[in-house]
């Protein structure tokens, strides 16, 4: 039973960084942009934060400097997909390639080579900014969270409110499915597009800042991990809708607590079999659901507007 | 026409690289070093003596490899990112059999070659099945098998073959290992490297089975209509990008590394993607870049210790390098663009009568 | 009547190629104007200047008496003028109601007031007799109801002038029928249309005026009272045609392929076949007529390997086939002209030189040691004596086919899979979007295949191609043989009852 709570406790905390790359990647997706480059962005958003709060002393402003760096770098793609027509894909693998460099080069910059491991504070939980300490489990699940994961499940039901509801979610997600027609109904195909990724950068720099303000206390060189291509996979698996990506990164942050949970009481297992966990859980998934294929129809297909 | 296209394609990279050198320059000038001490000393580091380009060519090998296999599969349009896993699995199986097997000598190398490409081989042949049977998006199943593929690693060297209590494998046998050339840093694995490239290149371009792999990658409907059996190009080019990859990773081994050790392969997947996307998908264009990129990371140690510029410096210029590369073919190819040059060569035909 | 929309000297150039020149154009309100051309005369060129996805590199556009600058979609939007686009441009992932609302900018707030909405909606359909679903997806209603859609979608926005591309081009004459119903109400209401189309037919019924583009410049305008359907289609075309006539075969040799009630998802309407016999010999061409979507794409793609049918055999050259895989067929000599030439005919990032050798480097004509090693200069050369055979122009043939002319392009295809002498050609609509003298050669080309004793199957949504090339009519409608008929004097009007479903 105490396995089991601690398990679900620490589920909700792994799944929060994957709901931020998803989303980034939903809204992306949904503007007819797939992004392969979340985890560059990750990588980059989790060393801006990481570094704004060893400076600032403010876990807060390093999620905000995580949010502005990833637009920031996220701008490149834009410009590289939207303007001059790159393939997404392969634009998508640059970023992968250039942002955790940019991020490696500035945290040796920063600290020298061979410095020893600098540890920043974590940002606080609700209980204690209320000062209180719950100890049922329902209280640890609803007050023991960092201000992030109550950000993410908020950002969760606006998304889906938004897509579902408004009209200016409506005209983004025509913009995703068929972008010729919703220009010629006077929808600004690219701004929204560059919204998109504005969006995108922002979620998945939070995302990369939650591993260095709220998970861990350093920054290390790949601690990103593959979660920007699980949140891929979590985007297909949740059917591209901002429900169907909340469980699906639910299910994800359940087999990285469960293997972390396993780790600690492995019997001679090597503790890296446990690892493997959410990576085969996303082969295994992603192979389960098969080849239906849904999603915005118009990702991954450059806009030209005087095409001939 | 095809020669201003040859042209744009060969100059796009030349001039993504002269950028990123000049960034890279105003980058070390701002950290306070003199950008023109640093290239020469990342010159002399990677080129300066007969030492120091075997050095160079040795660590081009592994690069060489996994650029290669992600050449071969993007001809056939599949996006195999898993370079690094399967060049991981090849390694790992050439371990055990170098030390394992009490086979030594040239039948030992042999075989860990051929077991480490087969290796290689079907580790990707795993994505490839997803792909072709169940519709899965390549990219990231060969990405999550890259983790698994490093973590089991980390079960080897942690584990199963640990050298005591060193967190890594013991050292395969010395008669096993791969010789040097000419007493320099850079083995047989190299001369590997070159051939499995010209062999690409050979394939691809002069037989019947690559131009049909191309044709596949470059449009499925219309190799399908056309009676080719994509599915099975589709799962060749799995393979045999793996097995390159695979037998990359045994010759590292049995060339330079010896032993398994956490890091051992760390990036060369996503590292011969980029190369791969800046040659162009040209095997022989892949392994100059490889070259290339495996000068700047040897050149960039001479460089930290003259200048005191960190070597992540040369990520960076290479980072940029995809990132300029990638973004100027695809500009090159906007309609405004070829309007551009018309425009520009008019004027020259116009000039000249 | 009062003037609504008036275009002077409106050009649009594309590098150094003018799509439009010098266009004048008067559009009255309450009127059905007509702009006849063939493809490529730039009507759709003319169209996307006036509803802003283009803008004209010269002249002036006047609404109302007053200039206006179009510089966006959203600006046609607002000053009323709508378009129906040939391809529609409705969202198939959103319903009806979804893709009308769309875009929207008329109403405040930021939530969607779907009961308010609906009202409007309906209460335009009714005025206009647009009878739509307003909950189902698009992918679930049928062409002409996803057509009155788009009617409506664009009165929601305010229209008052609609333009219509091609609209019968996908539609049974009964859905025309409606179509005209509905436009007539429009023009009755004060609305102006344009309508694009180059069946004479049509053309001549519904029509105001008429305004003939060919080679992008406006040649006159006529009012429909003062014209015949002769005149206009020797001033669209730019010279007397003579009407062409092929020789009609009436004894086709012995049968090359035999179909014999062959089922694919016959359940489906638009995208299956039930029950479909027919048979083609050798030395004849069958030609398949029909409107767009009743099945023929199932039907080439089955009697070419890629679609294995469900039910129903298929015999090829008299033994039944046991397997369908597309090098099957092309082991049996069949060859391909695909309906969609980019997609499933050519690697457009390949040259003309490896296009037209695509199928055949495994022969020792162009490799040996078994496929191993390429004979280049064979290739070359052979590619050269094609280029010069089947005329294609190209600046070398080493020129990427998706550079080439649809015309060229075609060409490329002719030579590959008519060059080996097959003994089946299925052809599907070969002559989509190309000019008048490419299609003059693909028909020749044909009856030349034909005469060497190549069967052919032709598979046309063009009534007139069909009855220019085939020796016999087969009519498909929702996927069944509606009727066969003999290709020399046709009885034309039965035919087009059979297309229609009757």
């Amino acid at each position: 039973m105490e396995f089991a709570m601690n398990v679900i406790l620490s589920s909700v905390r792994m799944a929060t960084p994957l709901i931020f790359l998803a989303l980034a990647e939903l809204y992306s997706q949904r503007a007819g942009l797939v992004h392969i480059g979340l985890e560059g962005l990750a990588a980059i958003g989790s060393l801006s934060g990481f570094l704004v709060s060893l400076i600032t002393g403010s876990p807060l402003l390093g999620v905000a400097a995580g949010a502005a760096v990833g637009i920031l770098v996220n701008m490149i793609y834009a410009y590289a997909t939207i303007n001059l027509c790159a393939e997404q894909i392969v634009y998508g693998m640059a970023i992968n390639i250039f942002a955790p460099a940019l991020a490696a080069f500035i945290y040796r910059v920063y600290f020298g080579a061979g410095s020893e491991l600098v540890q920043v504070g974590l940002m606080n939980s609700l209980a204690s900014m209320l000062g209180v300490t719950p100890t049922s489990f329902i209280g640890k699940l609803f007050l023991e969270q960092t201000p992030m994961v109550y950000l993410a499940y908020a950002l969760v039901i606006f998304t889906a409110i938004y897509f579902n509801k408004t009209k200016s979610g409506l005209n983004y997600k025509a913009v995703g499915e068929y972008p010729k027609a919703a220009a010629t109904l006077g929808i600004n195909v690219v701004g929204v597009k560059y919204v998109a990724c504005v969006i995108c950068g922002a979620l998945a720099g939070m995302g990369g800042a939650y591993l260095t303000t709220c998970y861990t206390t350093t920054y290390t060189d790949g601690n990103v991990a593959g979660r920007g291509f699980i949140a891929l996979a979590a985007v297909i698996f949740g059917r591209w809708s901002a429900g169907g990506v909340l469980l699906a990164c639910l299910f994800f942050g359940f087999c990285d607590a469960l293997q972390i949970r396993l780790q600690v009481s492995s019997y001679g297992v090597p503790y890296q079999f446990f690892q493997m966990i959410p990576y085969i859980a996303t082969v295994v998934v992603l192979a389960v659901i098969g080849m239906k294929k849904a999603g915005p129809k118009g990702v991954g297909k450059p806009y030209l507007r005087e095409e001939r | 026409m095809k020669n201003s296209s040859k042209l744009v394609s060969f100059l796009v990279p030349v001039i993504s690289i002269l950028l990123a050198f000049i960034i890279g320059c105003v980058i070390m000038a701002i950290l306070g070093a003199n950008p023109f001490v640093a290239l020469q000393s990342l010159w002399i580091g990677a080129f300066g003596s007969l030492r120091n380009v075997g050095t160079t060519l040795a660590r081009s090998t592994p690069l060489i490899f996994t650029g290669l296999c992600a050449c071969f599969a993007y001809r056939c349009g599949v996006f195999n990112l898993g370079g690094e896993g399967q060049f991981l699995m090849g390694s790992i199986v050439c371990c055990y059999i170098a030390t394992q097997s009490g086979i030594e000598g040239l039948p030992a190398i042999l075989l860990c070659l051929v077991a480490g490409a087969v290796a290689g081989g079907l580790w990707a042949l795993i994505a490839g099945l997803l792909k072709v049977y169940r519709g899965q998006n390549e990219m990231i199943i060969t990405i999550m098998l890259n983790y698994v593929a490093t973590l089991f690693m980390g079960v080897v060297y942690t584990n199963w073959l640990r050298d005591g209590s060193v967190p890594q494998t013991v050292s395969v046998p010395d008669s096993t290992k791969l010789s040097r050339l000419f007493g320099l840093r850079v083995t047989t694995a190299f001369v590997l490297a070159l051939v499995a490239g010209l062999l690409v290149y050979y394939f691809l371009f002069y037989t019947s089975k690559g131009f049909q792999l191309r044709a596949v990658g470059l449009n499925m409907t219309a190799a399908q209509f056309n009676g080719f059996a994509v599915k099975r190009y589709i799962l060749m080019s799995f393979i045999v990008s793996g097995a390159i990859a695979g037998l990359g990773g045994s010759a590292e081994l049995l060339g330079t590394q010896f032993r398994l050790i956490n890091g051992f392969g760390s990036g060369y997947g996503f590292d011969g993607v980029a190369m791969a996307l800046i040659g162009q998908l040209h095997p022989l264009a892949t392994i100059v870049v490889a070259i290339f990129f495996a000068a700047l990371r040897v050149g960039s140690t001479t460089m930290q210790a003259a200048t005191g510029v960190p070597t992540s410096v040369s990520d960076i210029i290479q980072a940029l390098v995809i990132v300029f590369t990638v973004a100027g073919l695809a500009m090159v190819k906007l309609p405004q663009f070829k309007a551009f040059l018309g425009r520009l060569t008019d004027k020259k035909q116009k000039e000249a009568a | 009547m009062d003037e609504f929309l008036r275009m002077e000297h409106v050009s649009k150039r594309f590098g150094d190629f003018y799509a439009n020149r010098d266009i004048n154009l008067s559009i009255r309100k309450g009127e059905v104007h007509t702009l006849l051309g063939e493809n490529g005369a730039g009507k759709s060129t003319l169209m996307n200047v006036l509803i802003g996805l283009y803008q004209p590199t010269e002249g002036t556009i006047y609404l109302n008496g007053k200039a206006v600058r179009i510089d966006s979609p959203a600006q046609a939007v607002k000053l009323g003028i709508g378009m129906v686009h040939q391809h529609f441009m409705l969202v198939e992932a959103m319903t009806v109601f979804e893709n009308i609302i769309l875009g929207d900018r008329n109403t405040k707030g930021i939530f969607i007031d779907k009961e308010a909405r609906k009202k409007e909606i309906l209460e335009l359909a009714e005025r206009y007799g647009l009878d739509v679903e307003l909950d189902k997806p698009i992918t679930e209603i049928a062409v002409g109801a996803q057509q009155r859609v788009e009617i409506l979608k664009a009165l929601y926005r305010g229209a008052e002038l609609l333009i219509l591309d091609e609209p019968s081009a996908a539609l049974t004459d009964i859905e025309v029928e409606g179509l005209f119903k509905i436009m007539k109400k429009l023009t009755e209401e004060g609305k102006s249309i344009i309508f694009i189309s180059h069946k004479m037919r049509e053309v001549l019924r519904i029509s105001d005026r008429i305004t003939i583009l060919r080679a992008g410049e406006v040649i006159t305008t006529l009012e429909r009272s003062e014209t015949d359907g002769q005149e206009l289609a020797n001033l669209m075309i730019g010279r007397e045609l003579a009407p062409s006539h092929y020789g009609k075969v009436e004894e086709p040799g012995s049968p090359v392929i035999q179909l014999r009630g062959v089922d694919y998802h016959k359940e489906s309407k638009h995208n299956g076949l039930n029950g479909v016999s027919l048979t083609v010999g050798r030395g004849e061409i069958v030609g398949i007529a029909g409107v767009d979507g009743n099945g023929q794409s199932q039907l080439a793609q089955v009697v070419t390997g890629v679609l294995t049918p469900d039910a129903g055999e298929v015999d090829m050259k008299g033994s039944k086939v046991a397997q369908f895989t597309p090098n099957g067929f092309i082991l049996e000599n069949v060859s391909h002209i695909p309906e969609d030439r980019n997609k499933m005919g050519l690697i457009g990032n390949m040259s003309v030189k490896d296009n037209i050798v695509l199928k055949s480097t495994d022969s020792p004509e162009f490799s040996s040691a078994k496929g191993y090693h390429l004979k280049k200069k064979a290739i070359r050369d052979y590619a050269l004596k094609m280029q010069e055979k089947y005329d294609i122009r190209c600046t070398s043939i080493e020129q990427e086919t998706r550079n080439l002319s649809g015309g060229n392009q075609q060409k490329v295809i002719l030579a590959r899979e008519l060059e080996g002498h097959p003994d089946l050609l299925v052809a599907v609509h070969p002559t989509r979007g190309l000019d008048i003298g490419a299609t003059r050669f693909v028909h020749d080309t044909m009856i030349e295949a034909r005469d060497k004793g190549c069967g052919v199957l032709l598979i046309s949504a063009d009534f007139d191609e069909i009855l220019e090339v085939s020796d016999r009519i087969v009519v498909m409608f929702e996927g069944q043989v509606m009727g066969v008929f003999s290709g020399k004097n046709p009885p034309i009007e039965e035919v087009s009852l059979a297309m229609a479903g009757k």
